[in-house]
């Protein structure tokens, strides 16, 4: 549930009172894939001993979640980071947790100036990632059970009434004013073949790049951005293996002894925008973009992904060298 | 056609959990050079010993644990298969770990993981393999499967080199394929010393001095990105199409199977679609991003 600490609005444990953060709450800062893929989260313990090395496997997280008010944007991040973490080799941590999980969306009455999610087949109100989907109407919600697991919520409720008419008129009409206060657009038809034609173009690149301080908070705070690194952590003869959150945009990401295919820092910034709107979707047909706004509201020197998108310059014959 | 469509053996997968390691055990050390070693080790588990397949050109990710893991490819062929083979070069913190390690040490081995050559597409063809330094280690694999099934191939050349005597990783194998009358064994270094008395001659020059056909052949290119870079356009000259080149990729990695997300080439991922891959795959990347 959103929670605000310090004026800061993220995702906390409900305290099993009042839900006053439906006041204030527009969106957390860090995305709900936290939940799943933890900034830090050990995988397997070791220990060491005169026979040799003994593995644990650490006690599997059977916790169901319940997560209330989540936006649809960050609901469809989810459905894009399950492609990664179901294919080919299935990742348990992950997917063990995102079983265990409800997805109670909230549509957004509120979108912020840097939403633009109407622009990647999404909308403010898009019910199509969560099991149950929340409207509000005013003084109440309107509920509506999108999977099995939104309609077993709803049947073990007491409080929701069926409804009437007027409450569905009133839904479809908050559902159309949200959707238009998404006013900033970007263009993504041909976007992938944009992006190879101008793969070469460095002046380019360097020029987005120039302010970019590398912190990494873009990729950190964004909901689709999955890269993890994996370290050792060994305290006399015990230890864990444990990964946590990485970055495109540090050099160290793919640093090699003798060679790093992106040390310079527009590659890096490249890299980031090419993967989500270029290869996420070879891989995978989709945009690996929700358009939550958070790698322009957080970024702190102003980047902004949809200017850079709207710049792209015009495609121009690609030379071949080698 | 991309290159993992055309290797059809069937695959060991791991069941279970992905990211735990198998403990193996080193049975034996080799010094190749100065600073690289190989390493032959063993599953600690007997069942996982007798059902464990790999093909040549696979990686695995090699760990110490408690000090971190990597990947490295397997050097060893898969018809002999009585123990695997990591040939490592002390670069970094895990790799001098690992080259303190001796025999009865052990290591956590997770994989095998990535494409393989393809060799349903190399049998009756005349194969070229061109190596540098430590490079060879997945050559080898492939060139004593390749040996060890020796009817089911054309003329094999092998053209090797390293930056010094010094450097010449696996003496012993280039002695054997030097003596085996059916391989044509090229030798070369980049500076010789007072003791070298064979060729002398960067890895690409050497190649288009031997100059070997390409008609009706593949050539296998691996080596220091430097050298592989200087190594497709010699080919080309020789009449070898960007389908007749074969290499295999080394990039930073941590997990293996396609989702930490570093080693990507454009959308193509070097662990979960390669290592290998023929030179029509990554023409286009092969100057911005290789």
């Amino acid at each position: 549930m959103p929670s605000r600490d310090e004026g800061v609005t993220n995702w906390a444990r409900w305290d099993n009172e009042g839900a006053s953060f439906l006041d204030w709450y527009r969106n957390t800062v860090v995305p709900p894939k936290a939940i799943f893929l933890p900034p830090m989260e050990a995988m397997f313990g070791f220990q060491k001993d005169k026979e040799g090395y003994h593995l644990e496997l650490l006690a599997s997280d059977e916790q169901k979640w319940l997560i209330f008010g989540i936006r649809p944007c960050d609901a469809k991040a989810l459905a894009i980071l399950d492609m990664t973490f179901n294919d080919a080799y299935e990742d348990p941590y992950y997917l063990a947790k995102r079983k265990q999980g409800v997805l109670v969306g909230l549509g957004c009455t509120r979108p912020y100036d840097s939403c633009f999610c109407t622009s990647l087949d999404s909308s403010p109100t898009d019910a199509t990632n969560v099991d149950l989907m929340l409207t509000d109407i005013g003084d109440k919600f309107l509920m509506e059970a999108i999977t099995d697991k939104g309609r077993e919520l709803i049947a073990r409720t007491n409080l929701a009434q069926a409804a009437t008419k007027a409450d569905e008129a009133r839904a479809k009409k908050a559902k159309q004013v949200a959707n238009s206060k998404v006013t900033r657009k970007i263009d993504t038809r041909g976007i992938g073949e944009k992006l190879l034609s101008c793969f070469d173009n460095k002046d380019y690149w360097e020029k987005i790049a120039a302010k970019c301080i590398s912190c990494g908070i873009c990729t950190f705070l964004c909901p689709t951005c999955y890269c993890f690194d994996i370290n050792d952590e060994l305290v006399k003869n015990q230890g864990e293996r444990f990964r946590s959150w990485d970055s495109c945009a540090f050099p160290i990401y793919t640093k090699m002894p003798v060679e790093n295919p992106r040390q310079e820092k527009w590659r890096r910034l490249r890299q980031k925008v090419c993967h989500k709107y270029e290869f996420y979707p070879l891989n995978f047909e989709v945009i690996a973009c929700i358009g939550c706004g958070r790698c322009i509201r957080q970024c702190p020197v102003n980047w902004d992904i949809t200017q850079i998108l709207d710049n792209l310059p015009q495609a121009q014959l690609k030379l071949e060298k080698c | 056609m991309t290159v993992s469509d055309i290797s059809h053996r069937p695959r060991f997968l791991a069941q279970g959990n992905v990211y735990l390691p198998h403990l193996a055990v080193i049975d034996k050390t080799i010094d190749e050079t100065y600073d690289t070693r190989t390493f032959h080790f063993n599953f600690k588990d007997e069942q996982l010993r007798e059902e464990f397949t790999f093909d040549s050109g696979q990686f695995c990710l090699l760990s110490i644990l408690g000090v971190g893991e990597a990947p490295f490819c397997i050097s060893s062929s898969p018809t002999r298969q009585d123990h695997l083979e990591c040939s490592i070069r002390q670069v970094g913190k895990l790799t001098r770990a690992l080259h303190r390690l001796g025999e009865g040490a052990e290591i956590g081995f997770r994989g095998p993981y990535g494409n393989s050559f393809p060799l349903n597409f190399l049998k009756g063809k005349n194969l070229v393999f061109v190596g540098g330094g430590i490079g060879l280690a997945p050559l080898r694999s492939l060139i004593w499967n390749v040996i060890d099934n020796r009817d089911s191939y054309g003329n094999i050349a092998i053209i090797y080199g390293a930056r010094s005597p010094a450097d010449l990783c696996f003496r012993y194998d280039l002695e054997a394929w030097d003596k085996d009358k059916t391989v044509n064994m090229v030798t070369t270094v980049d500076k010789g010393d007072d003791g070298w008395t064979g060729r002398v001659g960067l890895v690409p020059a050497v190649l288009e001095q031997v100059a070997p056909s390409a008609k009706n052949s593949v050539a296998i290119v691996c080596g220091p990105p430097i050298m592989i870079r200087f190594t497709f356009p010699v080919l080309e000259r020789l009449g070898f199409t960007p389908e007749q080149m074969l290499t295999t990729l080394e990039k930073r990695m941590k997990c293996g199977i396609g989702k930490c997300g570093r080693c990507n080439i454009g959308n193509i991922y070097v662990c979960r679609d390669g290592p290998v891959f023929s030179y029509a795959q990554i023409k286009g990347f092969i100057s911005s991003e290789y």
